[in-house]
């Protein structure tokens, strides 16, 4: 005798429960130990047995963060940066992944081959002929210097995502605009992009986290403290001799903290249910 | 035709406005403070030092310390450029390939004869000659093909620590000072069971100087070598004796596990958290161990020797050194920087600073009278000798992972100690 | 008037034909005009440096040494004639194949479950925040907390009552950093999925169930085919990031024990700045760029296909 439809969905909201716990633990669980240890002394992060939380809980290592000014200054940094980087890499992505997806032109496929590959030199050997660009255009140690570079090791994820999403929305929906008279730019503003607001939104938290986490050329292209970003900070903590691990875990804490609550604010784009359905003519 | 909300153009204005807004601020003058190294009138340099020192020092003490530079030297300014340690090698090397190279840079021992012979850092014995710099005090100088590149500012000696209750508990009265000694006490405590080991050896691969802090010090410490006439020669005895020894401490288990990633700083916390009873490691840590956990009670001794033998011993060590940038315009301010670091006033005060022992002989940090530990430690330093043979090779780190590499496989079973031996001779010899 | 999908609307509009010629022209011009700004940005500031580092591979002596020479191809021959270096490329692939593959099933999964129906809307909130929690940290402190968690004296195995090197022993090392780039990177998958499945029409959905089928064949025959365009995006951009994945792998492991973490990207980074041979370092990467260079061949000729 089959389960009835109400039994049916009793068990699936356990089965669901059960998978949704799992993966929770799975998820959250170092970064609950990343939290726990920033309330500790540094004596007790390595002690055996582990303890969650210890008899000498403090915020000690959150003021120190908060009472140093160069660490503030840090996370204005990332902050400036990060923003910058998203607004203006979608902004730019938006525009590229029209063209891909509703044009044909000549070069389109070797322009796409070369946006996908440029990302598949490896940083390190790109590092000291990129930083001698730099430094000859005079965007050494400065917020566009930052802003430009993260933009381009943004675009290519960005352009292809942003690429595939349109590629999901059926082309009569444009058409059906420009049938009216519209020109591309309404087509793309008005029909398509208020359409593809989660990807958008997805696309852009992505962007603003690359940017947020990306620690390797914020070292190289800064030099003075003042313009430092927060991963740096958070290796500077690390010591030749030994490093500050409750600061460490307090700052990445912190850092988490902006991108985590842009998710939180945005996420009800990824469940505004905007479907491409209603063209079905 | 699909109407568009008035949520949605909203938002769009908003995004275009905001656009906007972060476009102006971010590209309108959001430039980070300028060096400015130029001479303006009446001749005022700043000059940059690069080096990962000042968050290691206590808040301030650094700068207060170049601050009292600026005073003596009118017209001379100092930026101190900080940055993290692990990066700081790719750092230097950028900023010389790219002309961005600070003035005065710190330095490890084991990248200098690159830099050398690429062209990076300046020949400071011609600058001594230039300047009439009497050389005199300076306790060691890091050469390459005959001229200084690297004065040793502050030096941080490795020694032995042993947790003294850990060993008690095992039976076991006193520091070792031979080998067997050692051997028979690393067995015993690691027999105590639990998460107790006898002995720690961080032979990661990443920062390799596990192979020279605890693995050739053995051979250093029986006045062994691992060069000859300043080729490698890892077949000899000496070394082969001193990786055989490690070889039967692994056997036996008297090892912590996790040896093939762990890094000095991990070191560090298994013997802080009482769970190792000997460990080769800096002086640095003393205060370290000392704050994280009071209530252990440790030694400092110098490292065993091979059995019978009781001439000098050689004591592993790692410096700050200082260097001056090949390609700055401010030599002459760049290297009056450096004779302020190496003054005997400024060198003692430098290395009380930091927990370390001078760059200058004559120097002596305030910690010596008043610390035991610090007092044995300098005892064992000045009836020793310094050695890292290490200091000045070509492609340095390479060799110690080269090395690493061959160990890791040779205790995993996969190869013996002579084959591993030999396997690495022809690594390095390949290199020089 | 129809809505045939015609090259040229406007021709409908106005009732005046162009030229083939002319509309072509136009289109690219038009496109040309919306990626002026990517090609300007990119074509300054990334082919630039890229094409410098190639010019360096044919090179020695080059960044620092005063007098670069030209060496024809002796630099491709010495790198893939050094088993190191095919070891490393085992290594990244074994490494990015199985992360990649992870990341899809683990992404996919949770974004199934975060969109059920069955789930309230508080719910749905606090998982979705818990799951992108790995995606937040930066690559360093991820390093440090996982080696943290797994040292043999750690929380993992404190909790699993073993006494196992996770990282420090030859055979497991591989697999471990494999785990701990899945945790880092699935969240990737997961919010990017989310979001194309808030696409599918819900009328596709209803469709297929009024027609009978169950929610298995759903997935197979709904949903997977309209996730396609994004899962195949997803999948090769996750394969060449992941083929570019260092700090994770340089901080846990350094390559280490012995080679069996070694991957092209520490193999890359130890001739730069260990042997500091940079002309050797820029072959290894020209000849990651151009193994990177297939795929996206690949993925384009996939999209020229669908249109």
């Amino acid at each position: 005798m089959a389960l009835t439809v109400q039994n049916q969905r009793r068990a699936g909201k356990v089965a669901l429960m059960i998978g949704l716990i799992l993966g929770a633990v799975f998820a959250a669980g170092p970064v609950l130990w990343m939290l726990s240890s920033s309330f500790k002394s540094n004596t007790q992060i390595f002690e055996l047995p582990p303890r969650l939380i210890t008899d000498t809980f403090s915020f000690d290592a959150y003021a120190a963060i908060f009472t140093d000014p160069e660490t503030m200054r840090f996370f204005l940094n990332s902050y400036i940066v990060a923003g910058a980087v998203t607004v203006l890499t979608l902004l730019v992505a938006i525009q590229a992944a029209y063209a891909f997806s509703r044009f044909d032109f000549r070069g389109k496929r070797i322009l796409n081959v070369i946006i996908v590959s440029v990302q598949a030199v490896p940083p390190i050997t790109l590092l000291i002929p990129y930083f001698g660009l730099m430094v000859a255009l005079g965007l050494y140690n400065s917020y566009p210097g930052l802003i430009l570079t993260y933009m381009v090791f943004t675009l290519p994820y960005a352009i292809i995502m942003m690429t595939g999403y349109f590629n999901t929305l059926p082309k009569e929906l444009d058409e059906a605009v420009r049938v009216d008279g519209a020109g591309s730019m309404t087509a793309l503003w008005r029909v398509l992009v208020p359409i593809s607001i989660p990807g958008i939104v997805s696309i852009g938290i992505y962007t603003f986290m690359i940017a947020w986490n990306e620690y390797l050329f914020a070292l190289t292209l800064t030099r003075t403290i003042d313009m430092r970003t927060v991963p740096i900070g958070i290796q500077l903590l690390m010591g030749q001799h030994s490093y500050e691990w409750n600061q460490i875990m307090a700052m990445s804490v912190l850092g988490s903290i902006p991108v985590l609550i842009l998710f939180l604010f945005f996420q009800r784009y990824f469940i505004s249910g905007l479907t491409a359905g209603s063209v079905k003519s | 035709m699909i109407t568009m909300g008035r949520g949605r153009r909203r938002i769009l204005t908003l995004a275009g406005a905001a656009t906007a807004a972060v476009s102006v601020l971010a590209i309108s003058g959001c430039s980070g403070s300028d060096a400015g190294t130029g001479d303006g009138d009446g001749g005022d340099v700043t000059i940059e030092f690069a080096q990962w020192w000042e968050p290691e020092l206590p808040d301030g003490e650094f700068r207060a310390l170049i601050d009292k530079f600026e005073d003596e030297n009118p017209g001379i300014t100092v930026e101190l450029v900080s940055g993290p340690y692990a990066s700081t090698k790719e750092q230097l090397f950028a900023g010389a390939a790219s002309g961005t190279m600070p003035d005065v840079v710190g330095l490890d021992g084991a990248w200098v004869n690159d830099f050398a012979s690429q062209g990076v850092i300046a020949d400071l014995s011609a600058l001594m000659k230039e300047y009439d710099y009497d050389d005199s005090d300076l306790a060691s100088q890091i050469q390459v093909d005959g001229s200084t590149y690297m004065i040793p500012v502050v030096n941080f000696v490795y020694p032995m620590f042993t947790n003294d209750a850990l060993l008690a508990q095992a039976g076991v009265t006193a520091p070792p000072t031979t080998r067997s000694e050692f051997a028979d006490a690393a067995a015993k405590v690691s027999a105590l069971g639990g998460d107790a080991s006898g002995w720690v050896l961080p032979l990661s691969l990443e920062a390799p100087n596990g192979v020279q802090n605890d693995v050739m010090s053995w051979v250093w410490a029986s006045g062994g070598s691992m060069l000859k006439d300043g080729q490698p020669d890892l077949t000899n005895d000496d070394v082969t004796s001193a990786v055989d020894f490690i070889g039967d401490l692994w056997d036996d288990g008297s090892i912590a596990s996790g040896s093939f990633t762990m890094k000095e700083q991990d070191k560090v916390e298994e013997f802080t958290n009482g769970r190792v009873g000997m460990m080769i490691d800096s002086l640095a840590h003393i205060n370290l161990i000392r704050e994280t956990n009071p209530d252990l009670t440790f030694s400092i001794s110098a490292l065993p020797a091979e059995d019978g033998y009781d001439g000098e011993r050689g004591i592993p060590y790692a410096s700050w050194g200082i260097g001056v940038a090949e390609n700055s315009e401010h030599k002459e301010a760049a290297f009056k920087l450096v004779e302020f670091l190496m003054s005997e006033d400024t060198n003692s005060e430098l290395s009380t600073m930091a927990k370390a022992f001078p760059g200058n002989s004559k120097s002596v940090p305030d910690f010596v009278n008043d610390d035991e530990l610090f007092k044995k430690a300098f005892e064992i330093y000045q009836a020793g000798y310094p050695a890292n043979e290490f200091t000045g090779l070509p492609v340095a780190e390479e060799l110690m992972r080269q090395l690493g590499e061959q160990l890791q496989a040779a205790f995993d079973g996969q190869q013996s100690i002579d084959d591993a031996l030999k396997k690495a001779q022809e690594a390095w010899k390949a290199e020089f | 008037m129809s809505l045939r999908t015609t090259d040229d609307t406007e021709v409908i509009v106005t009732g005046v034909s162009l030229s083939r010629r002319r509309r072509q022209l136009r289109k690219t011009t038009e496109s040309y005009a919306f990626l002026s700004p990517t090609l300007i940005l990119l074509f300054v500031l990334m082919i630039v440096p890229i094409v410098m580092v190639i010019g360096y591979s044919f090179q020695d002596n080059v960044i620092l040494n005063k007098s670069p020479e030209f060496i024809g191809v002796a630099n491709y021959v010495e790198i893939l004639s050094d088993p190191g270096f095919w070891k490393a490329t085992g290594n990244t692939i074994l490494f990015t194949v199985a992360s990649v593959i992870a990341h899809l099933v683990l992404g996919l999964a949770f974004a199934m479950m975060l969109n059920s129906p069955l789930l309230g809307r508080f719910s749905r909130s606090f998982f979705r925040a818990l799951y992108i929690l790995p995606w937040l940290f930066t690559v360093a402190v991820i390093a440090v907390l996982w080696r943290m968690l797994l040292a043999p004296n750690g929380v993992v195995n404190f909790l699993l009552h073993t006494d196992i090197e996770w990282l420090a022993s030859p055979q497991l090392a591989l697999g471990t950093i494999i785990f701990i780039n899945i945790w880092a990177g699935y969240p990737f998958f997961m919010v990017s999925l989310l979001a194309g499945l808030q696409g599918i029409p819900n009328e596709l959905n209803e469709a297929a169930t009024v027609d009978g089928a169950g929610a298995v064949q759903r997935f197979w025959n709904v949903t997977i085919p309209q996730l396609r365009p994004i899962i195949v995006s997803l999948v090769l951009l996750d394969l060449i990031w992941t083929s570019q994945q260092f700090a994770l792998i340089w901080m846990t492991t350094g390559g280490g024990p012995i080679d069996v973490t070694e991957v092209l990207s520490t193999f890359t980074y130890k001739l730069a700045f260990a042997k500091y041979d940079f002309s050797l370092a820029a072959t290894s990467a020209v000849l990651v760029l151009a193994m990177s260079m297939v795929l996206a061949v690949f993925y384009v000729r996939h999209q020229k296909a669908r249109d």
